[in-house]
């Protein structure tokens, strides 16, 4: 990257550049916050009974890294939402709900609640995304979209928009056959990693759509979406049992078994999904239109509207990308967990929350990155982990980390030395922003 | 209330003879304050006194801001002295200020807009009732006195949010009034106002002068100055550059102290005459209040406006304040939700309009009179801003071009003459002139045929503001057709080619170049003002 791409809009890319050494340091604080965190892990981790550093080892390593997949997953699509200055309350039940349709679909044959749900939801989904796609496409190679005022022009436009939008219509019906045909067997692994996220995606697009539409605030609508989908999951769970248990190879097909395993015996598969999660948003965040669009309208959203921007849509697609990876996280839990249940994601969208922000995302909008948010979720679990190790109990636990969120938040806003000078009081109490 | 038409005068002559027996309320001795490396205040020397309109003028950066912050206790370190009636001040903070009877009148609103009226003026003086309630009642009643002793008439109870800009502005005054004020800070208190509001403002400002309050008044607005002010001081750089009684200098010598040079307000030059092509016809232009609970009856905002716009025409949209202005701009650019009925045809194509996306692919573009808060990302460099509408057309398969948008930015930079670091400065810290000129950047970067402009030069320098207009003479010589909205009428008749007349929603009349006056435009938008 040249210099003057680095130094690029902000809309892209938003760090200022400082070069010297201190403002390096101070740009990757949190990086080092991390670095220490690792140290202190080493330094205190108890040794095995061979000599060995526990926190170390390869087992552990994993386990934190697996632990830290699903809510990283999660807290992407948080990042983005609080990127537009908004809030994705509702992410926990999306989960919960995901993670019993997930086992629903596994372990039951013939049509139930979730596959009644789960494969219209599939459908739509396809077919708006493909239509995206298409539309994409179409752009990207010229064959429409282009401003003329030609007749012919106008008519070659309009039959290459009807061939692209029944394209997408194949495809979603393509999804929706596909799916539906193995109704009356169990589902297998992609069937349920395409299914399961898409009814995250429609119940986080009702979340835009009621937002946008209604004018409502983002925390009310997905609170409500929290009670409700709770409710939901344990209507479609039924009452009397809670928990579906998933155990591949008997009540379940066993390639659902490769969510789990460490590929070539090195990476836990959860992991690979969390990394590839990870590098499209980073990609979309900094480096596409989608991403400035993002960061304007968190910046100001009412500018960003009379820049000609449709905000309504994005908002919408923000939400719905939201509920999309919640879901796609819940498939993840049941592999880890081998079950589903109403009770899975419960706190789940404040540690989201509190990953994101840690990861010096502003819940003001407008500034963050999904790195930081890797950061942020590497840093809690790391954290509980070391914890966990010491043998420190979990209530205590609880304590920490709370300490911890406010200390990283401080440091992440350059706000620490300022909040020890306001506990001096001296003339802070009438003091006014200038 | 009734001052009599030389109140002023008297005034000031009064004020001159007894200047040098009377003792000056507030001194400031070899005051100075320096951020960094930047001096922004340089041993300034002032005597204010009880009873004086004090008009401080200056543009952006001279020092008038920090002046104001030292007066009233924002800013605590300083160099040199402030005596405030005989008594050695150093105000660590806006309460001790406050409490030695410095008030100050901020530019922004500092109303808590959830309250009502009532509240608002008692804020943090309250009168309790068993010592635990507030005393809706007395308050009430505080503020009808307060309102009634003003000649305002707003029902104690009303929700600020409820009020227009002008009336929030008259209950942030009679805030600042209902204090014991000895020095009145007025900060641009006019800039929201229309003009029969600021005529009213105009009366109780005399009317406290004669109280003996002292007033120290801040505006870019000339008008104001000369109408009201007994001395005026002008600042430039941090730098003291004269204090005079108002009566011995005349628009242009101030206007000379504030910029270092002459400029002379003439009418911009046209090179290229409009075409008679019509670019926009707007046709019984209709638009509803949007209706919410709480509000009874839907007002018309705007009612059967119908105008044409030539190319390369400045059309000019004149009004006082609540007249439509702002809505009929909005409405054209589908910038405003609620009721709206007529016809709007672009380049002879009738057109529906419903959001600014359209509008923008329709080649309008609109800046907002707010720009602060609707025309700009402010903690966004002039790259993100200049890029935003422009974003998806310089991207391919969706990602953004970044050579492009520097490129872009970097021209507009050099065209329109933006002074700053360069594309990455941040645009919050630029001075309002140069913000102005990045919202213009991002419209121009559209290539628009028709430009929407609302209040373009609201809280610019002098220097800039010609600049702008020499600027929208050049867009309009290059063939853009452009529609101006603006509350000062000197700058339209400086700037346009024809202008119509609006008042209440309605139009009232279309004036060409040669029957500009600057007081039948005044008669024409008060026709139904009673």
């Amino acid at each position: 990257m040249t210099t003057q791409d680095r130094n690029m809009s902000q809309i892209i890319e938003p760090s200022k550049t400082t070069s010297n050494l201190l403002g390096i340091l101070l740009r990757t604080k949190l990086f080092w916050g991390l670095a220490a965190l690792y140290l202190v892990g080493i330094l205190s981790s108890p040794l095995t009974s061979a000599g060995r550093n526990i926190f170390l080892s390869y087992g552990n390593t994993t386990d934190v890294l697996r632990q830290v997949s699903v809510t990283g997953i999660v807290a992407i699509g948080m990042t983005l939402v609080i990127l537009i200055a908004g809030i994705d309350l509702s992410v926990g039940s999306l989960l919960a709900l995901g993670s019993v349709t997930c086992a629903m679909l596994l372990t039951k044959e013939g049509w139930t609640a979730a596959t009644y749900f789960g494969i219209p939801a599939t459908g739509l989904v396809v077919l708006l995304s493909s239509l995206f796609v298409m539309n994409f496409i179409g752009k990207a190679a010229g064959l429409i979209g282009q401003r003329s005022d030609n007749t012919s022009a106008k008519s070659a436009d309009m039959a290459f928009r009807s061939v692209f939008m029944l394209g997408a219509v194949v495809v979603a019906l393509l999804a929706m056959v596909w799916a539906a045909s193995q109704v009356d067997t169990k589902f297998g692994v992609l069937a349920v990693l395409l299914v399961v996220p898409c009814i995250g995606a429609v119940m986080g697009a009702l979340n835009g759509t009621l937002i946008v539409a209604g004018k409502l605030q983002p925390f009310i609508v997905t609170l409500a979406m929290m009670v409700g989908v709770l409710g939901l999951a344990r209507v479609i769970a039924g009452q009397d049992t809670a928990v579906y248990p998933v155990y591949t190879g008997t009540n379940a097909t066993i390639n659902f078994e490769n969510l789990r395993i460490l590929l070539w015996g090195v990476i836990p598969v959860p992991v690979l999904f969390f990394l590839g999660v990870l590098i499209v948003f980073q990609f979309v965040t900094r480096m596409t239109t989608f991403g400035g669009y993002l960061r304007a309208i968190g910046g100001n959203e009412e500018a960003s509207r009379l820049a000609g921007i449709n905000v309504g849509r994005i908002k919408i697609i923000t939400y719905a990308i939201s509920g999309y990876l919640a879901a796609l996280a819940s498939v993840l839990y049941v592999a880890q967990f081998r079950q589903g249940k109403p009770d899975a994601g419960v706190g789940l969208e404040l540690d989201a929350i509190a990953a994101v922000v840690i990861g010096g995302t502003s819940l003001m909008g407008g500034k963050g990155s999904v790195i930081g948010t890797l950061v942020g979720v590497l840093i809690f679990g790391f954290l509980g982990n070391i914890l966990q190790l010491n043998n420190i109990d979990s209530n205590t636990q609880l304590i920490l980390k709370g300490v911890i969120i406010i200390l990283a938040v401080l440091v992440q806003e350059g706000q620490l030395q300022s909040f020890f000078a306001g506990l001096k009081f001296k003339g802070s109490l009438g003091k006014r922003r200038p | 209330m009734n001052v009599p038409a030389q109140g002023s005068l008297e005034l000031s002559s009064r004020l001159a003879e007894d200047q040098a027996s009377r003792r000056a309320l507030v001194q400031l001795r070899h005051v100075g304050k320096r951020f960094g490396a930047v001096q922004v205040l340089r041993d300034l020397n002032l005597d204010i006194y009880p009873g004086e309109i004090h008009a401080l003028m200056g543009e952006n950066g001279a020092g008038k801001s920090t002046l104001v912050k030292i007066l009233s206790g924002v800013i605590s370190h300083f160099d040199g002295e402030v005596v405030i009636a005989g008594q050695p001040q150093h105000f660590s903070n806006p309460r001790e200020a406050e409490a030695a009877g410095v008030i100050i009148m901020h530019q922004e609103l500092s109303l808590v807009r959830e309250m009502s009226v009532a509240e608002n003026l008692t804020l943090g003086h309250e009168q309790l009732r068993f010592g635990l309630i507030v005393d809706r009642k007395a308050a009430a009643a505080k503020t009808r006195d307060l309102l009634d002793r003003f000649g305002f008439h707003l029902a104690p109870d009303t929700l600020v949010k409820t009020l227009r800009v002008g009336e929030q502005q008259i209950v942030e005054i009679v805030r600042a009034l209902s204090l014991d004020t000895k020095l009145l800070i007025m900060d641009e208190p006019t800039s929201a106002l229309s003009q029969a509001e600021t005529d009213v403002l105009m009366e109780i400002i005399r009317d406290l002068a004669l109280e003996g309050v002292a007033i120290l008044y801040i505006s870019h607005r000339m008008d104001e100055v000369f109408e009201i002010a007994d001395r005026i001081t002008v600042l430039r750089d941090g730098d003291l550059i004269g204090s005079k009684m108002a009566a011995d200098v005349d628009r242009s010598d101030v206007i000379e102290m504030m910029v270092g040079r002459r400029i002379e307000a003439n009418d911009i030059v046209r090179k290229n005459a409009a075409s008679k092509e019509n670019v926009l016809s707007v046709r019984n232009l209709t638009v509803d209040s949007q209706q919410s609970l709480g509000q009874a009856a839907q007002r018309h905002l705007v009612q059967d406006v119908s105008f044409d716009l030539q190319q390369r025409e400045i059309l000019g949209i004149a009004g006082l304040l609540g007249a439509g202005r702002t809505e009929l701009l909005e409405t054209i650019f589908g910038a405003r939700g609620g009721k709206v009925s007529g016809e709007i045809t672009i380049n002879g194509v009738p057109r529906i309009i419903a959001t600014p996306e359209e509008a923008v692919e329709h080649g309008l573009a609109l800046i907002t009179e707010d720009r602060k808060n609707t025309g700009l990302l402010l903690n966004f460099d002039i790259n993100d801003n200049v890029a935003l509408p422009s974003l998806a057309r310089w991207s391919w398969a969706g990602m953004p071009s970044f050579k492009k948008i520097t490129t872009e930015t970097q021209s507009k930079i050099r065209e329109l003459g933006i002074r700053c670091s360069g594309p990455e400065h941040i645009v919050g810290t630029l001075s309002g002139g140069n913000q102005q000129k990045v919202v213009l950047s991002k419209w121009l970067a559209t290539n628009p045929r028709i430009l929407l402009l609302d209040e373009p030069t609201r809280g610019i320098d002098i220097g800039a503001k010609d600049e702008i207009y020499q600027l929208i003479g050049q867009l309009a010589d290059q063939g853009l057709s452009i529609v101006i909205a603006s509350s000062e009428i000197p700058e339209l008749m400086a700037v346009c080619d024809r202008l119509i007349v609006l008042c209440e929603g309605r139009k009232i009349g279309e004036l060409t170049k040669k029957q500009f006056s600057a007081d039948l435009i005044k008669e024409m938008s008060m026709q139904f003002a009673e």
